[in-house]
């Protein structure tokens, strides 16, 4: 039998601004699994328990971190916690990102999408891929991880929508825009994205342009996070046939193919 | 040692505790988390003759103390169901209830027809989904159709049949009532009550379907006072369901009059929640020196004058 409900506690609170916290947690059996775009699902003091992207996993030191926005009275309470206090957690769950057979990993992470694919790429450097990370902010006020993200071996395009002093003036999109056209293409590329719906739908737009496979990290309400109660409801086009099915973002996904995926923007 | 064992008319339970549709999926899942066979049962997802979609997302939003859901019946279908799902079921080692859900009587009764030579347990009859615009809670709200539909289905299997009720009716007790005469072995009280949550900002509904069923804490006083009066209505047995979250909980619905519970979305936060909650109901047997579980059904004294 897996047990995957764990007791872990905070082993260090970093607040990134007002509204942003890394929560880093002791979660050993979690930390030895866990790959890029899984999620955890974790209590806080509302109701349902809230599931939030591995940011990181540390299987030799057995922690795990997770990037949190507050969003809400769930997320506040969660932000709000300190070192040494413990936390129920489920996971790892769900599927992420494949990179099997990938040569170079280009990640578009919009807001808070910026978090699970700081796995990603840390990931990329364990395998020697070559990384290229594409993060979008609303100004460089609101940024975050963009030092924890310059310390890897990616290359790093900051894209800042109000025009600040970041590497790109303008939406994330228009980065990675910018950026495929000026790349010489190489195959075995990968685009992998997280973040608002809309963005990630024109990410997939682009990709698909350029002919480079894309996957997507897809956000839906969400309850038990483990595949029984069916409300995070997905709208993926069928395989064989013409329409498209519901199918579950904590199980099936939260990752898809891109060309699967019908948006619901 | 504590005696958890009941009897739902004739079938007996290892326990009285029963996960309930749509919290548990096919148990799949599940036995990644605990040893289904110590369970009392397991209710499958509501079952329709035809594969279903269900409702565009969202379908859920957090409520005090519980939860919203317009899931909309998504499931397989019951051919698909017979096939690849019962078998497994059948071997998880706990009694199996099949929730059935029809569009129209006619459904009701094939899918009964074609669960009689099954060896699941007992047929619940879905008379109660809020999420549908067809049959069920249609049927579930009008007591000469509960009677004519659970009649007929009894005509066509000898498996036990459960009538699974809604709350949205003015009389729960006049349902059960209905379900007794038409031969039902046992009546579930009570699905989700309909609800709505909004988001002020947008002025829209959360839910894509405007509406959807509550679960969780929040219900379970309204649960506990329907069991208590069906109680007094009907001589069948009465599966209890609504917010149980603790042992504590499924004892107090036995003392309203349950011979057993379902317990549904405290799966949905804690996926040991069955597990615990039989061993949290041992745990109160030894402190109140109740030897069999049984004896709690019914003892609710209401106050005089």
């Amino acid at each position: 039998m897996r047990t995957i409900e764990f007791n872990c506690p905070i082993i260090d609170h970093e607040s990134i601004n007002g509204q942003t916290v890394v929560l880093t947690l002791e979660a050993p059996a979690i930390a030895q699994i866990a790959y890029p775009g899984q999620f955890v699902n974790l209590t806080s003091n509302q109701f349902l328990r809230r599931p939030i992207g591995i940011m990181n996993a540390d299987p030799a030191r057995g922690s795990i971190q997770l990037g949190i926005r507050i969003a809400g009275e769930g997320t506040r309470f969660l932000a709000k916690r300190k070192k040494g206090d413990i936390l129920s957690l489920l996971g790892p769950l769900g599927r992420g990102f494949n990179l099997e057979g990938a040569r170079r990993v280009i990640t578009v992470g919009g807001g808070t999408g910026v978090f699970p694919l700081y796995f990603v790429q840390k990931v990329c450097q364990a395998r020697d891929l070559e990384g290229i990370a594409v993060c979008g902010y609303r100004s460089l006020g609101d940024s975050f991880l963009t030092d924890q993200y310059k310390a890897l071996t990616c290359q790093t395009l900051f894209a800042s929508e109000e025009g600040d002093d970041m590497d790109f003036s303008g939406h994330a999109v228009a980065a990675l825009d910018d950026l495929l056209a000026k790349l010489p293409l190489v195959p075995e590329t990968r685009i992998l994205t997280c973040g608002p719906e809309k963005m990630m739908a024109s990410v997939a737009a682009l990709a698909d342009e350029y002919g480079i496979s894309c996957q997507v990290s897809l956000e839906e309400r969400m309850a038990c996070g483990i595949g029984v109660c069916l409300v995070c409801a997905c709208k993926i086009k069928r395989g064989d046939e013409q329409g498209a099915e519901y199918q579950r973002c904590c199980t099936e996904g939260p990752v898809f193919n891109a060309e699967v995926v019908e948006w619901q923007i | 040692m504590a005696d958890l064992t009941v009897c739902v008319g004739n079938i007996p339970f290892a326990n009285p505790v029963i996960a309930a549709s749509g919290t548990f999926g096919f148990g799949r899942e599940m036995r990644n988390f605990q040893n289904l066979g110590r369970i009392g049962g397991i209710c499958s997802k509501g079952l329709t003759l035809l594969p279903r979609d269900g409702n565009p997302a969202p379908r859920v939003a957090e409520t005090a103390s519980g939860m919203l859901n317009s899931v909309g019946l998504q499931n397989p279908g019951f051919t698909s169901f017979l096939a690849n799902e019962l078998p497994f079921m059948i071997d998880l080692g706990c009694r199996i209830i099949v929730n059935i859900a029809g569009n129209d009587p006619e459904e009701y009764l094939e899918m009964c027809r074609r669960l009689d030579a099954t060896s699941v347990d007992a047929i619940e009859l879905n008379l109660s989904c809020p999420n549908v615009k067809e049959g069920c809670m249609l049927i579930g709200s009008n007591p000469e159709m509960i009677e004519k539909l659970v009649a007929a289905a009894r005509q066509v299997t000898k498996k036990p049949l459960w009538a699974k009720l809604t709350p949205n009716v003015t009389s729960i007790a006049d349902m059960a009532r209905a379900a007794e005469s038409g031969g039902a072995d046992a009546v579930v009280l009570i699905n989700t009550l309909l609800g709505i949550a909004i988001d002020r900002k947008l002025r829209r509904p959360i839910l894509r379907n405007n509406i959807g069923g509550l679960s969780g804490p929040a219900i379970k006083p309204i649960a506990l006072r329907m069991v208590a009066e069906t109680y007094r209505a009907v001589s069948i047995p009465i599966v209890g369901v609504g917010g149980i979250m603790s042992g504590n909980d499924v004892l107090e619905f036995m003392i309203a009059g349950a011979t057993a519970v379902e317990v549904g979305t405290a799966n949905l936060i804690k996926p040991t929640a069955c597990q615990d909650i039989i061993d949290e109901i041992r745990a109160i047997m030894e402190l109140d020196g109740v030897s069999e579980v049984g004896q709690y059904t019914g003892t609710l004294e209401l106050w005089n004058g």
